[in-house]
């Protein structure tokens, strides 16, 4: 199982340097220049040129790409453009944020999405199974944007009991994780459904029943646990791209998260900072797949790694 | 228990726990003095007075950090942390004399030897100060007196508004000198700043919040309110919401197609405070591939053809006003033109008929999100150039750093016929306002895109540029704009206002005329 993860780790490596290379080459395919953006439109041309030199921008671009690749395998990301900071250290400030939004939003997903696929598969074609298809499809096609900007007139202006921006207090996760987990609660609910129904048709399930297994362990202890493997999938995916940053929940909720920080770096062309946020969502991605691959292991007895 | 009753068990947990938030941030401001929440749209990049390039964030920083003069709200400079200024016969030294007992929040005494210590860092070639280059070339040198005065020796003669209006930026700001000791990275980028200003910096979290507290040994008047927090809020439409919830006393910019119901709504005040930013639609002067657009008639004629009014009206709301001179009114040397390009189809067909220019292409180009309504009251011209019989290519959008890459070129790189622009000089004097129609800051020297060349103009604004007479510098400008009004090298627009909302239990809220706030003296209603 060691030599598994090893050889799986020693695998990403070439991927990351992969996406490295190709973030490198397309944030420097963006019309613009940032020395300019940086130093902002009214600055001189001497000082545009002046802020060029500093930040390394007037090398030749295979020394730009040395340098970058250089510094990574010292695990230094480059200084900030716009802020003037390390890298690492202004990710590593809006991280924590990212990640206590992607955990809520996946729990109230997991949650909302999972209990509604088990209601839906035990009452197949009935009333309730089409009402929660309908919420899973409407809850993948709401926009974000609309969505939460409803939460935020709902909870915030009409009944003024949550914060409708900002992440000071404790309950200011609520809005801005439901408005991201509704996107991933119809997902896993769909998905939660026919690999239950699946399994439910099988021929153990019938035995279970005949032999008298109260009606609940047959979901969950029969059913559910041989239904995980693309539930967990399809969970694992939904966390990747959560991590990556919810950039327009972020925005309307005003979550000082890394999707924003990402957004605002491509607008202003601060080429050290994308070039990191991309190599973390890489590295997040990857370490979220080897994480629900080892899962499987523990979920499925019959899965094993050479 | 059946699953169902899962479902409901955690909507009802998820009610009880949404009921049973602490409501310190929500619900009515009441009339305390505690805490005023502001909600801006940016985020600060820096909180460093030297590297400050964004308005919003100048605002805030200008709390904690004071400079020697201090524009106040009708744009004039006022004595701050200098009580008088002396220029010397020759106009080759300034002379400014400090206020005493002041001290820096952090203990340090405020005397000349600060103001050398931050001047010389700021004019420091090796340091980031965008903004600073103009001081740095006309000072030779800063220099003690004594404690109580400093003087300034120039390299170049500079008008007394210019080199007021320059030290009054916060570029030029004062900081504890033990918060800038060279050597130390700190005199590179100070994001801690120390200064003598009403408030200090408390605290501060990257991409939400800013927060300053009341500074007890403040040498001026005290403020009401013991903490000013300014919440970073990217979108119109929730920055809006937090006023209407009364989780923030005010906010900047609001939706601007809600402004009327606004100014309905009886909990909040709308102030469409008075701005100096112009917008315009620059024209390519020196077009090889459109030569029509080098005659002036025809330059004129698409002056004439834009409704201004009516997209005032429709498009922004009101919250602008219609260009009267290349300029705003609240900036120095402002002088209202007698020929404002008043509505007039007709005679823009005429005029284009008579400059054989009746089958005119041009192509536009606009930013999208970056001035008011910008985007929708581009599509509005092009409407009413099309109206009079030109072809209008576009308007066509980019993300601003791809904007300005492609409109700020020289002449040769030039690809667009005529694109949206918005100036707003930084510090109210007439000539940061002429500069963009000077010819010596065609890109990439500096941002004149529209390739505008007229010796007159150009003779009038280096004139004034060093004329020591008051009146005959505001003359000198208002010959050097009327001139470049009538060659009309832009499609003039309008004046941008800037909205700010405000909760009606506040009072206190003022504007300074460069996208500026001023909540210190902010209060209870």
């Amino acid at each position: 199982m060691l030599t598994y993860v090893g050889r799986r780790l020693l695998a990403a490596i070439p991927t990351l340097w992969g996406v490295a290379t190709a973030v490198f080459i397309m944030a420097r395919l963006l019309p613009g220049d940032p020395a300019r953006v940086i130093a902002g439109i009214n600055a001189s041309q001497d000082q545009v040129d002046h802020l060029r030199r500093q930040l390394g921008l007037d090398q030749p671009l295979p020394v730009q790409y040395l340098d970058f690749l250089g510094g990574l395998v010292r695990l230094d990301l480059g200084t900030s453009a716009h802020f003037g900071d390390p890298v690492l250290a202004e990710i590593g400030s809006r991280l924590p944020y990212t990640a206590e939004l992607a955990l809520a939003a996946l729990a109230v997903a997991v949650v909302l999405g999972m209990l509604g696929g088990v209601v839906a598969a035990q009452r197949r074609n009935t009333v309730v199974d089409v009402v929660i298809s309908t919420v899973s499809v409407l809850g993948i096609s709401m926009p974000t944007y609309w969505l939460g900007l409803m939460l935020i007139v709902l909870f915030a202006i009409q009944f003024r009991l949550l914060p409708a921006a900002g992440a000071d207090s404790p309950e200011s996760v609520v809005l801005p994780a439901v408005t991201l987990g509704l996107l991933s609660v119809g997902l896993i609910a769909r998905m939660t459904r026919s690999s239950l129904l699946e399994v439910l048709g099988q021929d153990y399930v019938r035995t279970a029943r005949a032999k008298g297994v109260s009606p609940a362990r047959v979901v969950v202890a029969h059913g559910l646990r041989n239904a995980l493997v693309p539930i967990l999938t399809a969970i694992g995916l939904q966390l990747g791209s959560l991590m990556g940053g919810a950039v327009v929940t972020e925005s309307v909720f005003g979550w000082p998260g890394v999707g924003r920080l990402l957004l605002d770096s491509i607008f202003s062309r601060d080429y050290p900072m994308v070039q990191g946020l991309v190599l973390l969502f890489a590295v997040t991605y990857i370490a979220v797949n080897l994480l629900v691959d080892l899962l499987y292991v523990v979920v499925d007895p019959r899965v094993r790694y050479a | 228990m059946r699953p169902h009753r899962w479902l409901g068990a955690l909507v009802v947990a998820c009610c009880l726990l949404a009921g049973c938030g602490s409501s310190a941030n929500i619900g009515p401001t009441g009339k305390q003095t505690r805490l005023l929440t502001v909600a801006v749209g940016v985020d600060p990049d820096t909180l460093d007075p030297m590297r400050q390039t964004t308005t919003t964030v100048t605002n805030i920083v200008q709390m904690v950090v004071e400079s020697l003069g201090r524009v106040d709200q009708t744009g004039k400079v006022q004595p701050n942390l200098a009580t008088a200024w002396q220029e010397s016969a020759d106009a080759m030294s300034w002379t400014f004399t400090l206020r005493t007992g002041v001290t820096f929040s952090d203990g340090a005494p405020f005397d000349a030897a600060a103001v050398k210590a931050n001047l010389d860092r700021e004019m420091d070639p090796n340091n980031v100060c965008p903004s600073c280059s103009t001081l740095a070339k006309a000072v030779k040198s800063v220099d003690v007196i004594d404690p109580g005065h400093v003087r300034l020796t120039m390299a170049m003669p500079l008008a007394a508004d210019v080199l007021l209006g320059l030290i009054s930026l916060a570029n030029f700001g004062m900081m504890s000198p033990r918060a800038i000791q060279k050597g130390t990275p700190q005199y590179a980028q100070q994001e801690q700043p120390v200064g003598t200003g009403p408030y200090m910096l408390k605290d501060r979290l990257k991409g939400d919040h800013v927060t300053v507290a009341r500074n007890p040994t403040y040498w001026g008047r005290r403020p009401v309110y013991d903490e000013q927090l300014f919440k970073t809020v990217p979108d119109t439409a929730t920055r809006e919401a937090l006023v209407r919830s009364g989780q923030a006393q005010m906010v900047l910019l609001p939706p601007i197609s809600d402004l009327p119901s606004l100014q309905k709504d009886p909990t909040v005040k709308v102030l469409l405070a008075a701005s100096d930013r112009t917008i315009y639609f620059a024209m390519d002067t020196a077009d090889k591939t459109q030569p029509l657009l080098q005659n002036v008639q025809v330059r004129q004629a698409l002056n004439y053809a834009v409704n201004r009014d009516a997209i005032i009206k429709s498009t922004l709301f009101g919250a602008a006003e219609s260009m009267t001179a290349p300029m705003a009114p609240s900036i120095f040397g402002y002088c209202q033109v007698p020929n404002p390009y008043k509505y007039d189809p007709d005679q823009a067909r005429s005029l284009l008929q008579r400059a054989n220019a009746s089958g005119l292409t041009i192509s536009l180009v606009a930013p999208t999100g970056r001035y008011m309504q910008d985007w929708q009251a581009a599509q509005n011209v092009a409407n009413d150039l099309r109206a009079v019989g030109v072809n209008v290519v576009g308007p066509r959008t980019l993300d601003w750093p791809s904007y300005i890459g492609t409109v700020v070129v020289p002449p040769v790189k030039a690809s667009v016929d005529a694109h949206l622009l918005g100036y707003a000089p930084q510090y109210l004097d007439a000539s940061t306002a002429m500069q963009i129609l000077d010819p010596s800051l065609i890109p990439p020297r500096g941002l004149a895109t529209a390739y505008y060349d007229n010796p007159t103009v150009t003779g009038l604004i280096q004139k004034a540029l060093v004329e020591p007479n008051r009146d005959a510098r505001a003359q000198e400008y208002c010959d050097a704009e009327k001139q470049a009004w009538n060659d009309a090298p832009w499609i003039f627009l309008w004046v941008q206002k800037f909205p700010i909302v405000y909760s009606a239990q506040v009072t206190g809220i003022g504007s300074v005329p460069n996208e500026s706030f001023y909540t210190v003296y902010a209060q209870p209603a």
